[in-house]
């Protein structure tokens, strides 16, 4: 199981090392204006092709790249409605708390759970080796910390239905 | 080691230039100002701020002959600065943008100025002496995206762009009055804002453009991790494209007509040069300890011999990196190489490298044994 997983990571590490080439551009089209271009998309040529890398279906990350800014979003695999329903939660949670994160961007993009916005202001600011460290890192740590309260939350419940079901003995 | 001296002068540097005699240096600390050190007993001091910018800088460049200081900005401004006893004084130039500045260059006698810009056009700034002023003439309607660098011809007529939809460009920038007109050139034939010629080898964004040393040839980055080296500018262009397995750079210079350096994301400056055909190739990394003698040596076992031999004597430390750029003289993109010439010099061994790592990096070329005979 670790090992195709390990694969999906590196591609994804290697991807992102050769996108977050980026540098500081002012907006072509508004005055006195600079903003990700990978957001606003006012002209064409300055996107790249966007990548899609994909693990099955469930588990899928799509990078966006422009001259100035990155965009990375991910989906988060999800076995079934319990699953899907802590996802949601979980990372409604931290978008809610995006600033604390700086490249979490506050809505995921359509079809995807969560999406980072890296902009040339954060390769300036910060290593880019550990830009991508932290990515793959929050990657592999979603799935574990989902299985993990999906973990707890059927312990708690069994815990309640015991509690419950002692009154009727 | 090929980097002499290493000085952490900001957070980031988005451009640098040197003065004439290489005593002080120019750079914007990624903001609005432009901070000029000096080198006074060894150790560099602030002498001056200029603040009269209020985006950020995105080009400075240093006339070695007139000693002034031209900046631009995001806000779409020019200034230049001479100096007046210990002060350095401000004129603004109306460049008639309507969008941001990003590059700058002096032309090679100092009498004009580039500045490329997001406008999509290109302003070419002269002094008019009855206004005291500087006048910018525009081209326009020739680039489809922003301009990304400019780059004059030793002639001071010819001047080349390199622009974000990928194209190289090469325009006559004669102006009446300014350039003397001279028959043995073709290039002053044409009026101002001529296109000579126009090149569209890369699929992806143009960047850091160089002529060479006698103005034959050029050369360009693409984003796309390509090289391009065009020879005989003028109707009917030959070039070469050269491909790396690195990423992509940001800037070049030529250092002789057979060597180029270029900079870029990988933070290690690189090495192309061309043979005796002219053929143009990489040749290395600039920025890491040559093992042994193994390149002049011929046999791979002799080399390798070699190489422990000096481990053994001198306690190697070229043990392998862990990370690409650890232990590097950068640690993040170069964006801008600047030779440090000499007046007296013909050849170029010095130039200095900064980059987001707000470090600004002194290279020689001397002490690369491989190298000199490219110089």
């Amino acid at each position: 199981m670790a090992n195709p997983l390990r694969l999906y990571l590196t591609c994804i590490r290697n991807t992102l090392e050769a996108a977050m080439c980026l540098q500081n551009f002012p907006c072509q089209e508004v005055e006195r204006h600079n903003k990700p271009e990978v957001e606003l998309k006012t002209s064409p040529e300055l996107l790249m092709n966007p990548v899609t890398i994909c693990r099955n279906e469930a588990e899928k990350c799509l990078i966006e790249t422009s001259i100035n800014s990155l965009r990375i979003s991910l989906k988060v695999k999800q076995a079934d409605e319990l699953e899907n329903i802590l996802t949601k939660k979980f990372l409604r949670f931290l978008s809610m708390r995006a600033e604390a994160f700086q490249v979490l961007r506050r809505k995921p993009v359509q079809g995807y759970d969560i999406s980072f916005l890296i902009t040339n202001y954060h390769c300036e600011e910060m290593q880019k080796q550990k830009l991508i460290d932290f990515i793959v890192q929050f990657m592999e740590d979603i799935d574990k910390e989902i299985s993990e309260l999906k973990l707890s939350v059927n312990t708690r419940g069994r815990l309640v239905a015991t509690e419950f079901l002692k009154q009727f003995v | 080691m090929a980097a002499v001296s290493v000085h952490q002068f900001a957070q980031c540097i988005t451009c640098h230039a040197w003065s004439p005699d290489h005593s002080m240096i120019a750079f914007c600390p990624n903001n609005n100002e432009v901070h000029i050190y000096k080198l006074l007993e060894g150790k560099w001091e602030k002498i001056h701020v200029l603040q009269k910018h209020d985006q950020i800088v995105s080009g400075v460049d240093w006339g070695t002959e007139s000693n002034r200081i031209v900046t631009v900005s995001h806000d779409r401004n020019s200034y230049v600065w001479s100096q007046e006893a210990t002060e350095w004084v401000p004129t603004l130039v109306i460049l008639r943008l309507n969008r941001a500045a990003l590059c700058v260059q002096w032309s090679p006698t100092e009498n004009k100025f580039a500045v490329g810009s997001g406008a999509k056009t290109v302003c070419v700034c002269y002094y008019e002496q009855e206004n005291n002023w500087w006048v910018s003439k525009v081209i326009r309607k020739r680039h489809d995206s922003s301009v990304t660098s400019v780059a004059w011809h030793p002639d001071n007529i010819l001047l080349a762009t390199t622009s974000t939809d990928g194209k190289c460009r090469v325009f006559s920038t004669f102006i009446k009055g300014v350039d003397v007109k001279n028959s043995a050139r073709a290039s002053s034939e044409s009026k101002f804002g001529e296109q000579i010629m126009q090149l569209d080898l890369s699929y992806s964004w143009a960047f850091g453009m160089k002529w060479s040393p006698s103005g034959n040839m050029l050369a360009y980055v693409g984003h796309n991790s390509m090289i391009y080296f065009v020879d005989d500018v003028g109707p009917s262009p030959s070039a070469q494209s050269v491909a790396f397995r690195d990423l992509p750079l940001r800037d070049v210079l030529f250092i002789s007509e057979r060597m180029v350096i270029g900079v870029g994301f990988d933070c290690n400056p690189m090495v192309f040069t061309a043979d005796r055909r002219g053929l143009w190739s990489f040749l290395r990394f600039l920025d890491e300890r040559i093992t042994s003698s193994s390149a002049k040596s011929g046999s791979q076992i002799s080399g390798k011999f070699g190489k422990f031999y000096g481990q053994s004597k001198y306690g190697s430390n070229d043990t392998v990196e862990t990370s690409r750029t650890h232990g590097r003289a950068h640690e993040n993109c170069i964006t801008n190489i600047v030779p440090l010439k000499k007046p007296g010099d013909t050849a170029v061994t010095q130039f200095s490298t900064s980059g987001l790592d707000g470090k600004v990096v002194i290279w020689e070329l001397q002490s690369q044994d491989d190298l000199s005979e490219y110089l």
